[in-house]
């Protein structure tokens, strides 16, 4: 589900199955193929000297892989963690991590009918980590375009070894 | 030979292989495949498909019927005339049409006959529609066998009668070339089935493996490795060309007896050092040498291949000589030489009964075991499995517990090789430097069934080669040197592995001058390495040596030339956290004692916490812990800080502020100094406290962190999380960097050191 081919087509690759989770109030979603598993909120271990959305790491069933904070990535005030805090594993190639979010919400079908480009909000909100929104039952999903966040600069060059 | 009468009919090769692995002695296993080899020539489903296949078949059962009957005369030749007759017959090649007339027991008979139904003309490395896989999987195969084969020889060296020795080179150059035909490789082919036809003539007992023909056969191996090394180049999209001398030694091969006329004649002038003597008497009185043509007649074929040894008139007048030189020559080696081969041929026969499992598969379980070792401990840490409260839950806890446990130690053995093949290689090693510097070295192992992480292995093959070459060439003095000094005119290198406590320890020792103290530290003074009016101790001044600026003096060399790459060498250790250190006496020879963890996945780190993180150092590169007094602490210039530790000063770190850790002890005397040593140098670093020591899984911190300067992985703790391990090395650049003013963390980030570290598998 790459950019180009949203770009091309619109709304028609955004259809699919995506998990939706919140990050405050806003509702996000990620296609469901990308994730792995979603786990509950475990304490993470941080490291120094890396970027201050990178959360730290965490024990995966015996495997370290990295976490990130999602709200940090964003620019969002931090929160303190809650209950309904998880961490959401996704994968993309051999870079596995985790995204802390606030609570996740459901598994959506969303259909291309309902779906938008993503709007240039100007400002420093980054358009390009949205493939487009959802604008079903009356609520604003964001779609994540979750490769993009993670080969964004920043992880690009974490990812370097 | 285990298998007992099968239901299944066993296939014709299958049976050649377990011959090959007979002992004479074995009658059951004997019987049992003579009748499968009955089997085999009667039987509608017998593998025997031409007259000729059959007819040697007939002739191998025919063997191991006079054999187990006790009519043969001497059973060990006649089992072997049996495997020979049975490998004729499997092997893929037609045998020629004028072998019908041969008598098939004749003195003689090289499987030349089933030479190369090679393509005249130019052989190839690899055909021109190559079957990767096979190809690669084959690759590996024969260069198990060619270190095998190697060992085998140097065994043979020593005792020219080794008949599981010989099995194994053959078998060795047997396979080689009947998968490398296969294939259509016809270079390896080609070489392989020379050198066999050579080896055939050694384990008939028609010729024995020593001088000549025990260093065509190393050459032959050699040129195997490299011909070998050449297709694996030229699969990888490189031009390969056949190694340099390829033609040369084939043809030697063809022809070890022309070959050996040759030698002689070089070396008749120069009066021939014992060792490299001519080869030993013929067992026949020789017919005329006659060149052995390519696959040409059989007869004449027989002929040269009978044709014992080359009658040169060197060869004439050192007659039986050389025997008795070469008997004398590596004197007590006996007591070492039948282990070697009886390991050799443990190992070769362990080949068959393990399974090529991938590494990351291997990761995984591991992983997955560490893991359940976490669970476990969790689940009996629980309050509620107390055995006041339920004795009967706390039963089975602690039950699961006990085979957790073994899980985890068969589970991390499975790592561990044994340093057999690395050991194998030195042998080589001190043999050739001997051979080159005309010196007498006997070289000594023991303990080659150590086992190390087989991640270590490559590392720490270079060191030992570098320092097996220094111990030979320049710890072990001349002959005439040492018989003046009184010595036996053989030196000894002797190599031993060995657990001890929790670490493996390999020996290197020599019985050669020992180091020059004096002249090390004159010549470390001379290069400015060390303080002149500073006093080190012995220890101090052998570890000189070590320090890349002296390596590169060459004239060293003489004092007992370890001169070259040492520093290389305790590089190479300390990246698997090892330690080397020297001991030495005048005139009594030198110990380089390298002491190495078991595994590099198991890292013996000391927990420390500053804050809420706790860190773990490797517990090898803590050289104290102390909590110092406030007279022991000064700060320079108010940034720096150093501590005063028994008359030494050390800069002094603060691990919070290296790591933008808060709430930490930021005072000195409240918290704890650990001093680090990484080899170059010391600094302590200023922790809350200790939590203790604890054995831990190094793992790569994930994919997506990569690099973090300072720290060279994770490991799970006790509790699940993670701990980061803390790499010294890169610590004190880090350290001294933020120090310099740049203590942001984007400096942090990229201020990587400059090598990736073994402990993490990434």
């Amino acid at each position: 589900m790459s950019s180009q081919l949203s770009t091309l087509e619109p709304g028609a690759a955004l259809s699919g199955k995506y998990l939706t989770f919140f990050l405050g109030a806003e509702e996000y979603g990620i296609a469901i193929l990308k994730v792995r598993e979603i786990i509950g909120i475990v304490p993470v271990t941080p490291v120094p000297g890396t970027p201050s959305f990178m959360q730290g790491v965490i024990n995966l069933r015996g495997k370290i892989i990295p976490v990130i904070d999602l709200r940090a990535k964003f620019g969002m005030p931090t929160q303190a963690a809650s209950r309904e805090t998880c961490i959401i594993v996704v994968r993309r190639l051999d870079l596995e991590l985790g995204i802390v979010v606030d609570a996740v919400s459901e598994v959506r079908n969303v259909a291309a009918a309902e779906t938008d480009a993503m709007l240039d909000l100007g400002g420093e909100i980054s358009a390009e980590y949205f493939l487009g929104i959802s604008k079903a039952d009356g609520k604003v999903r964001l779609l994540l375009d979750i490769d993009r966040i993670l080969s964004t600069e920043d992880v690009l060059q974490l990812a370097k070894r | 030979m285990n298998k007992k009468a099968s239901p299944a009919p066993l296939e014709l090769g299958e049976i050649a292989v377990q011959l090959m692995q007979a002992q004479a002695s074995e009658t059951d296993a004997l019987t049992e495949l003579r009748d499968a080899l009955g089997h085999c020539v009667d039987g509608e489903a017998g593998s025997a498909s031409s007259p000729s296949v059959k007819r040697l078949v007939s002739a191998a059962k025919a063997k191991l019927d006079g054999l187990l009957s006790g009519e043969a005369a001497d059973a060990e030749q006649a089992l072997a005339a049996a495997v020979r007759l049975a490998c004729l017959a499997t092997s893929p090649e037609e045998p020629k049409a004028g072998e019908g007339d041969l008598e098939w027991e004749a003195a003689a008979p090289s499987p030349t006959s089933v030479a190369p139904s090679l393509a005249p003309g130019k052989p190839t490395l690899v055909p021109p529609d190559p079957d990767l896989e096979l190809i690669g999987e084959f690759l590996t195969e024969a260069n198990e066998h060619v270190v095998n084969a190697e060992a085998a020889l140097l065994t043979l060296e020593q005792q020219p009668d080794d008949a599981a020795a010989v099995n194994t080179v053959f078998r060795a150059f047997h396979t080689v070339k009947g998968v490398s035909s296969m294939l259509g490789m016809t270079a390896l082919a080609e070489l392989a089935h020379h050198a066999e036809s050579l080896l055939a003539r050694i384990r008939d007992g028609e010729v024995r493996c020593t001088g000549v023909y025990a260093n065509l056969c190393l050459r032959g191996i050699d040129l195997l490795k490299a011909t070998l090394d050449a297709v694996q180049a030229q699969l990888k999209g490189q031009d390969a060309k056949l190694p340099a001398g390829y033609a040369e030694l084939v043809h030697a091969l063809q022809n070890p007896e022309a070959e050996a006329v040759a030698r002689e004649r070089e070396a008749a002038p120069a009066a021939a050092p014992p060792p490299a003597a001519a080869p030993p008497p013929a067992v026949a009185p020789p017919p005329a040498v006659a060149p052995l043509p390519e696959p040409g007649p059989v007869r004449a074929v027989l002929s040269a291949a009978a044709a014992p040894l080359a009658v040169g008139p060197a060869a004439a007048a050192s007659g039986p000589v050389p025997v008795a030189a070469l008997a004398a020559a590596p004197p007590s080696i006996e007591g070492e030489a039948p282990a070697r081969a009886a390991t050799s041929s443990a190992a070769s026969q362990g080949d068959e009964t393990s399974v090529r499992v991938r590494t990351d598969r291997l990761d995984r379980l591991i992983d997955m075991v560490g893991e359940l070792v976490i669970a476990h401990s969790m689940l009996a840490a629980d309050p509620r499995n107390d055995v006041s409260r339920d004795p009967e839950l706390s039963r089975k806890v602690g039950h699961a517990g006990k085979i957790v446990r073994e899980l985890q130690d068969m589970s991390m053995s499975l790592r561990m090789v044994p340093l057999r093949p690395t050991f194998q290689k030195l042998t080589r090693i001190v043999r050739d430097v001997a051979k080159k510097s005309d010196k007498l070295i006997q070289f000594v192992s023991t303990g080659d069934d150590t086992e190390i992480d087989r991640n270590m292995v490559d590392v720490i093959a270079e060191p030992l080669i570098h320092m097996v070459r220094n111990a030979a060439d320049h710890g072990v003095e001349s002959t005439a040197a040492r018989v003046a000094a009184g010595k036996s005119p053989t030196g000894t290198v002797r190599l031993a592995a060995y657990h001890s406590g929790g670490s493996v320890v390999i020996d290197l020792s020599d019985d050669g001058g020992g180091l020059d103290r004096d002249r090390i530290l004159a010549k470390a003074t001379q290069k400015g390495l060390v303080d002149p009016n500073k006093s080190l101790s012995e220890s101090e001044i052998y570890q000189l040596i070590f320090l890349p600026g002296f390596s590169t003096t060459e004239n060293v060399t003489d004092i007992s030339g370890r001169g070259v790459g040492m520093d290389v060498v305790r590089r190479n250790i300390e990246q698997l956290k090892g330690r080397i250190e020297i001991t030495s006496e005048r005139g009594k020879g030198t110990v380089f004692s390298i002491r190495l963890p078991l595994t590099l996945a198991i890292t013996d780190g000391m927990i420390v916490r500053v804050g809420s993180e706790r860190y773990i150092i490797p517990t090898v590169n803590i050289a104290v812990n102390f909590r110092p007094d406030a007279s022991q602490v000064s700060t320079v210039a108010g940034r720096g800080e150093l501590i005063l530790l028994r008359g030494e000063l050390i800069p002094l770190f603060r691990l919070h502020q290296l790591f933008k850790v808060s709430g930490a002890v930021t005072e000195v005397t409240r918290g704890l100094v650990v001093v680090l040593r990484d080899g170059v140098g010391s600094c302590g670093l200023l922790v809350d406290e200790l939590l203790g020591q604890q054995q831990v899984v190094a793992k790569s911190l994930g994919a997506g962190v990569g690099k973090v300067a300072a720290v060279s992985g994770g490991a799970i703790l006790g509790d699940g999380r993670v701990g980061l391990i803390l790499d010294p090395g890169s610590l004190v650049t880090l350290a001294k960097e933020s120090r310099a003013g740049r203590p942001q963390p984007e400096a942090v980030r990229h201020g990587v050191s400059p090598e990736p570290s073994p402990m993490v598998q990434a």
